[in-house]
């Protein structure tokens, strides 16, 4: 019974889903607006089980040795920005806005800018010319690299052109097929999930 | 200890190049590739008081790269007197997209609820994409600052994806792809994108097909535009460190393998 019941349910859910794309039928558009409203709700309240497991896992590995200075300052982030949200409201000006733009932001960006010192590293590093597939590669990457900045204009006009030309084709080919294969993937699925043959979704049960 | 030491040097060698090309003003002749060319004229082209959705769907992470494109758009559809409805479709984005949009509203003189209209960030992306679809009053009763978006005069002719020209997704991620599948096959709604550099090679095949209608991509895509609209900004600003960086690690990559092939063939004697 205990798996019975969630097949059923994902079954008669995945056929009314399916079903109703292809109807304009009024039940079937007050169905669908029913079923978006109540997923935003579930979703918003999944918020809620997030942040109450990050408190919960926070607060549990403060006693750990080295750990208890960054999880005060998660919980006080956490605490603060909600807080100055509800005090003084989200408006222009506003300590939630200036928090935002002063903490959040720049913050966030230093540590995405780090991606470009390890990408320097990389490159000095681990860019060998040491195959054939390897040096191929390398000189596929250096007119990439070349052909998107604006010196490669005054270099010559071929670098924009030969950059366009590796990313319209066989870049492009290699993004479709793995595209083409996640679709299809998606689709196997989606379809095995509905029809009860996948059920790992049920811890395996 | 010798790594340590080179890591620190290539590190520093960087930070060096960035800063240095931030301090000397270069100006570049930047040709619009064809994807922020077809971005710019489409939104020439359109009629005045047309509305379109500016859905700012990043992080604050890649607000270097994201701001220029964002600001460079919203400063062309409000200099073509277009209605502008902002949103969020991640959480972060919208104090960011909030922020963006009242700036330049405040550069072209607009007023808020009759120009632009910012609704703020729904929860379940794919939900509030297909929602909107049936009705975008009632995916967003509410505008960000908690008014009733019903009483905005922007928002009264403004029900479902038929009275939207265009969709303007500003990710750093895959959100655009959401617009492009859900809103796009259903409702035949336009979808054009604004990217960080790293996520372009990802949105090729959407363009090629045209389910993605163009693509103004990365720092250099933000050049582009404001060259086309003739105001510079933050994207022209960038252009000499970001070519500083990259031919940085091109000398890099030639350095590292000039040593590997003298150390190979040094091995090879011995």
């Amino acid at each position: 019974m205990r798996t019975r019941i969630p097949l059923l349910v994902c079954l008669v859910s995945g056929i009314i889903m399916f079903a109703q794309y292809f109807s304009s039928h009024p039940i079937a558009k007050t169905v669908y607006n029913g079923i978006l409203e109540w997923w935003q709700i579930i979703f918003a309240f999944t918020m809620f089980v997030g942040v109450a497991a990050f408190i919960r896992n926070s607060l549990k590995n403060m006693r750990r040795k080295g750990e208890a200075p960054y999880r005060v300052a998660a919980l006080v982030g956490l605490t603060l920005m909600p807080l100055l949200a509800l005090i003084g409201g989200t408006k222009f000006g506003s300590p939630f806005l200036w928090a935002f733009d002063n903490m959040i932001a720049p913050m966030q960006s230093t540590v995405f800018s780090l991606l470009a010192f390890f990408v320097v590293s990389a490159s000095f590093r681990g860019f060998r010319a040491r195959t054939i597939p390897a040096t191929i590669l390398l000189l596929t990457a250096l007119i990439v690299l070349i052909g998107r900045i604006p010196i490669a204009e005054l270099i010559s006009e071929s670098f924009p052109k030969l950059t366009f030309w590796i990313q319209s084709y066989p870049s492009m080919a290699a993004r479709r097929a793995i595209l083409i294969g996640i679709g299809l993937g998606s689709m196997t699925t989606a379809l095995r999930v509905i029809l009860g043959i996948e059920r790992t979704y049920l811890r395996g049960e | 200890m010798t790594t340590l030491r080179t890591r620190w040097i290539l590190f520093a060698g960087l930070a060096v190049v960035v800063i240095a090309s931030y301090l000397i003003t270069v100006h570049f002749r930047t040709t619009a590739s064809p994807a922020t060319q077809a971005a710019f004229d489409y939104l020439e082209t359109l009629p005045e008081s047309s509305v379109v959705v500016f859905s700012f769907d990043h992080e604050a992470s890649s607000l270097p790269e994201i701001k220029p494109i964002s600001l460079a758009m919203l400063r062309h559809a409000f200099q073509k007197n277009l209605k502008i409805v902002g949103l969020s479709l991640f959480a972060e984005g919208t104090a960011i997209g909030y922020s963006l949009l009242r700036k330049t509203a405040g550069e072209y003189g607009k007023v808020y609820g009759e120009d632009y209209i910012f609704l703020g960030f729904k929860p379940q992306y794919i939900s509030a994409i297909l929602g909107m679809g049936e009705s975008i009053r009632r995916v967003f009763p509410q505008d960000y600052l908690g008014n009733v978006t019903d009483t905005f005069s922007i928002m009264r002719d403004v029900e479902d994806y038929n009275d939207i020209e265009m969709v303007i997704s500003i990710a750093d991620g895959d959100r655009t792809v959401q617009w492009i599948e859900y809103a796009g096959p259903r409702y035949n709604q336009k979808v054009m994108a604004g990217l960080t550099a790293a996520m372009i090679t990802s949105y090729d095949p959407y363009l090629s097909s045209r389910q993605l209608y163009a693509v103004v991509g990365g720092l250099r895509g933000a050049a582009e535009y404001e060259t086309l609209l003739g105001k510079r900004g933050g994207g022209n600003r960038g252009m000499l460190a970001q070519s500083s960086a990259h031919i940085y690690v091109i000398a890099l990559v030639l350095i590292g393998n000039i040593i590997y092939f003298r150390n190979r063939k040094r091995r090879g004697r011995g």
